[in-house]
């Protein structure tokens, strides 16, 4: 008897549980049936991941979907996550089999994710279905397929504070590496300000592609010999690393360099405690808006002297790429062909303050900051680059060059031919 | 003599007080000044105290927005529901513990410590496809049985050593007046652990209203996601919302706050619970 | 006759089933929710690469000889150790102290129950939110640099987190920070449960306060506080938001923990073998942990 109740008991408080349970996933289920039960394209819902929203005006991305679901009746569901954790979040959802249909990509992710198999061969997709893909004004690939379509492309030239230049008594900006070490020097002396800064936190390393290699970059350098790494007796990369270690040396880095996020180089910036950065333009609105009153001014990167041929300039974008387990492909690969279309992809790029992943995009800057404008100049001056797109594990390699780099500038490994061999010998597993 | 000593033992407590209301509080005050700046000051140098453009500019922009409003109504309901199945289901276990030898009840507990130690994040993948299995993925269940499964261990050693500190007696009366031991518990144990449960209560509610990974995980759409979740949407690629973060925590601490306050008494003397015997 | 023998057997069964009955929905839970995906971590451990690759391999105890032998995991151990031991030493002064002051009848019990709310603070926020906070407060801009250089104790700024001296113990301050409440709130609670009549009894032998601490007051408040540790041992031991959110485990691998370990393994090296290897590394550790702590609460009884 007594048992019996206990058992009563136990069952009906399980009970009571459970429907508590299912009457709460009730409600998302229903929507993936709804889903399934639709055959053709119209009715089809995608569900679309992405970090975009948050950096665009509010609701310009919605409006975007909205558009395409006009035209052609397939439903777009935006999906955001928080950056920093996207990635790890579309590795644990490839995994297991939460993966959005249509997925925003950083050129760094492409590698891994390709190789795991839970990104689609976008190739297939493209030829499939008789897609022109000259348009494009690049594509990343993994054992020769593409994977990966910039949408959008973010370059990063040099911000210089025109305020701390003068008081520092620096007339003009400096174009070579000496007139740089000569205008840091008395930006030094004469003012309470840093001349410039290299975000190393081993969180998010990026600060080795976007602040560091970008040096290699715009003086003509590679640090890959034929896809496979090249950093050992690599003259150019080594003078690089000299050249910041001098920096350091002098004490022309602001401090913390170590523990420093892109996002805490820019506050910096924005308090006028730092002369240059190089840092995306996407970040110009941004600094506009919460720092009206400095003054501030885009310029080419200083290139090492001597250096007379074209520049590489350092470029991020917001990839796009589709998942393999997306049931809608075909719908998928419309709705990519849509984003990357001249006009939406001009409109997005005028509203990220980006230029376009479509060749053929005009977008209108005339809205845009002057400045804007002349980010664009330097930029089609040179050729965009990121040598880390592609790579295997880009975000680890980044990472254990930066781990060579510190200990370098640290003083702890006796040379920079020894500290570019450590790092050689951290990446070649990689590329095995 | 004895009075000297007296006044010295006063004023060591009064400086003690004094460093921890800095230690304890100054971060939370940075927190909450920060939270009233615009987001290029919150880096100034020399750094302001109260601005000069304060502004409730962060908190008007989470009320106004729908969605994060939606984090907050999440983290109640959630947090709520765990914390009354982890106290049913932790209260029974508790009980056997307490009340019965049986064979296997040592290696239960050594499992029920031993669980906890797996980093969480080890966990994700297997844990996603669980609970994409279990058709769960999305809803407010997955995270429920989630938060559910990780301060069970806490509750059930807490109320364990709890009830052990209640009298046998209490409960055998009942039963040999004829009740039953379901009874026993819940009328008469559960009632006299109050205190100690309220405790319990209070650490999961806040287990539950902290969690972030599995949060983020087994969630994709905004209207399912809780508060820690809301926090790091905050922090974009490029721009950080820094004074929206400082509000949006400070207002996620609010809840907590009162509960603590309102619980107080019960907290502090329940706490005893856990271990304290005879 | 018969009867009777059988109610008897039955009630036997019964009163032997009870405590299943009781521990069903726990089991039950934890059996599906926890150790099924811990059992999938630990048959990871055994395979040559999992999740990346379709059909891994089964490659025995490799992953144990890869993972033992690494460099970085055995600096990781190194600094783990450090984290955890400091930790929860600091958490049991400063929660103890602060209980012992909230616990003296100098104060009334208003002012007990403000500062009880103040010292608790740090308890209510989640681990991102604390970690950003800290790092904006130890930035060598940042607020605190601010009060040490105007109050003259240092000269110049000090990069806390960016020095590879500096940065393991600011991250295990800032831990500190976010964990001592826990401790403090349950030491007050044992406090109030330790009878007068215990201190009056040592108060007649003429003990002085220090001696009543040590013979009456720890001796008390020992079951709690060894819950209390290895509650905290296990829960340190794998912190990861913390210290991934302020130092992302450098700079170079100063504040390398077992958990960042495991997560850059996992997330960035894409090699989940590896990192469910460290964490059935981990387990193990815990789990020796837990059986003593079963022996000890078994002889307590």
């Amino acid at each position: 008897m007594k048992k019996k109740t206990v058992m009563k008991k136990v069952l009906s408080i399980g009970l009571a549980s459970a429907m508590v349970l299912s009457l709460a996933a009730c409600g998302s289920e229903k929507k993936e049936d709804e889903k399934k039960q639709e055959g053709d394209s119209s009715g089809v819902t995608l569900e679309f991941q992405q970090w975009w929203g948050v950096e665009l005006p509010d609701g310009a991305l919605q409006k975007i979907c909205d558009d395409f679901t006009k035209d052609t009746g397939i439903q777009i569901e935006l999906l955001s996550n928080p950056y920093a954790d996207t990635k790890t979040q579309i590795a644990a959802g490839a995994a297991a089999g939460t993966m959005a249909d249509v997925v925003g990509l950083d050129g760094a992710w492409v590698y891994d994710f390709a190789k795991q198999g839970s990104i689609s061969n976008l190739t297939e997709l493209m030829k499939e279905d008789g897609y022109d893909d000259s348009q494009l004004s690049d594509q990343i690939k993994y054992e020769g397929n593409t994977y990966m379509i910039p949408v959008v492309n973010f370059a990063y030239p040099l911000y210089v504070n025109m305020d701390i230049l003068e008081k520092a008594g620096v007339s003009e900006i400096p174009a070579t590496w000496s007139e740089f070490l000569a205008a840091l020097d008395k930006i030094k002396n004469n003012t309470d300000a840093a001349g410039f800064s290299i975000p190393l936190s081993t969180e998010a390393p990026n600060g080795i592609q976007n602040q560091f290699m970008t040096w290699l970059w715009a003086s003509g350098g590679s640090m890959l010999k034929d896809g496979a790494p090249n950093l050992e007796g690599n003259k150019d990369l080594a003078k690089v690393v000299d050249f910041v270690k001098e920096m350091k040396d002098k004490g022309y880095i602001a401090d913390g360099a170590e523990a420093m996020k892109e996002q805490d180089m820019v506050n910096e910036f924005e308090n006028g405690r730092l002369a240059f950065m190089v840092d995306g333009i996407s970040h110009l609105t941004l600094i506009k808006e919460e720092s009206p009153d400095l003054n501030f001014d885009y310029a080419k990167m200083p290139v090492m002297d001597g250096y007379e041929g074209e520049s590489g300039m350092d470029v991020a974008n917001w990839g796009i790429g589709i998942a393999e387990n997306c049931e809608n492909k075909k719908e998928a690969m419309q709705f990519v062909e849509y984003l990357m279309s001249p006009e939406v992809n001009a409109e997005l790029a005028q509203l990220a303050n980006a230029f376009p992943g479509n060749a053929n995009a005009n977008p209108d800057y005339s809205q845009n900051d002057e400045l804007f404008k002349k980010a664009f100049e330097i930029f089609q001056s040179g050729y965009a680059t990121n040598e880390f797109t592609g790579l295997p594990t880009s975000e680890d390699l980044m990472r254990s060059f930066n781990e060579q780099l510190v200990l370098y500038l640290d003083g702890d490994t006796a040379s920079v031919d020894e500290m570019l061999g450590a790092a050689q010998k951290a990446w070649e597993p990689a590329f095995e | 003599m004895i009075g000297k000593k007296k006044v010295s033992v006063q004023i060591l407590i009064v400086i003690i007080l004094i460093l921890g209301v800095i230690w304890a509080g100054f971060p939370i005050l940075w927190m909450f000044l920060n939270s009233f700046k615009p987001n290029a000051e919150i880096f100034a140098w020399p750094p302001t105290w109260i601005s000069e453009n304060f502004s409730f500019d962060a908190y008007k922009a989470i009320f106004s927005n729908p969605e994060q409003v939606r984090f907050f109504v999440n983290s109640y309901v959630i947090a709520g529901l765990v914390v009354i199945v982890t106290l049913i289901v932790g209260i029974m276990a508790s009980y056997a513990f307490s009340r019965f030898n049986f064979p296997g009840k040592g290696l239960i507990n050594t499992i029920i410590v031993s669980v906890q130690a797996v980093p969480p994040i080890t966990l994700l993948i297997p844990y996603i496809s669980l609970i994409v299995t279990l058709r769960l993925y999305n809803t407010y269940g997955a995270l429920i049985l989630t938060y559910l499964v990780f301060t069970l261990p806490y509750c059930i050693l807490m109320t364990t050593g709890y009830f052990n500190t209640l009298p046998k007696e209490l409960d055998e009366a009942v039963m040999i007046d004829g009740g039953s031991r379901w009874k026993a518990l819940w009328k008469i144990l559960v009632p006299t652990a109050i205190p100690g449960l309220v405790s319990v209560g209070m650490y999961t509610f806040m287990q539950a209203w902290n969690e972030y990974l599995f949060a983020l995980a087994l969630t994709k759409t905004n209207d399912m996601r809780t508060v820690p979740v809301g926090i790091n949407l905050l922090m974009g690629q490029h721009a950080y919302e820094w004074n929206q973060m400082m509000a949006m925590s400070v207002l996620g601490s609010l809840p907590i706050l009162v509960l603590f306050l309102f619980f107080q008494k019960y907290f502090i003397a329940g706490m005893t619970a856990g271990s304290v015997k005879n | 006759m018969n009867q009777t023998a059988g109610k008897g057997k039955k009630d036997i069964l019964k009163r032997q089933a009870t405590p299943y009955v009781y521990l069903l929905p726990t089991v039950v839970l934890m059996f599906i929710l926890l150790v099924i995906p811990i059992l999938m971590v630990i048959r990871y451990s055994f395979y040559d690469n999992v999740i990346i690759n379709k059909n891994p391999v089964f490659v025995g105890l490799q992953n144990y000889k890869a993972v033992l032998s690494d460099p970085n995991f055995l600096v990781a151990i190194r600094n783990t150790l450090f984290f955890v031991i400091v930790s929860i030493i600091a958490h049991l002064i400063i929660g103890m102290v602060f209980a012992l002051v909230l616990n003296t009848r100098y104060l009334g019990d208003k002012t007990k129950g403000i500062f009880r709310v103040i010292y608790a603070l740090p308890w209510m926020f989640t681990a991102s939110v604390i970690a950003i906070l800290w790092r904006m407060m130890l930035n060598p801009n940042g607020v605190i640099n601010y009060l040490i250089t105007s109050m003259n104790l240092v000269n110049d700024n000090i990069s806390f987190l960016a020095s590879r001296d500096i940065a393991l113990k600011a991250v295990t301050l800032i831990n500190i920070w976010s964990g001592y409440p826990f401790y403090m709130i349950s030491i007050l609670a044992g406090l109030q449960g330790i009878s007068t009549d215990l201190y009056e009894a040592s108060a007649l032998d003429g003990a002085n306060a220090v001696q009543t601490y040590f013979r009456i007051t720890v001796p008390q408040l020992k079951p709690i506080l060894i819950s209390l540790l290895m509650l905290d041992f296990v829960w340190t031991l794998q912190q990861f938001a913390l210290i991934w959110m302020t130092t992302g485990g450098g700079p170079v691998n100063a504040t390398e923990t077992i958990s960042t370990y495991i997560y850059k393994q996992g997330f960035t090296k894409y090699q989940y073998s590896m990192a469910s290897t460290g964490a059935v590394i981990l387990l193990i550790v815990c789990t020796i942990i837990g059986i003593f702590y079963v022996r000890q609460q078994r002889s307590g009884d």
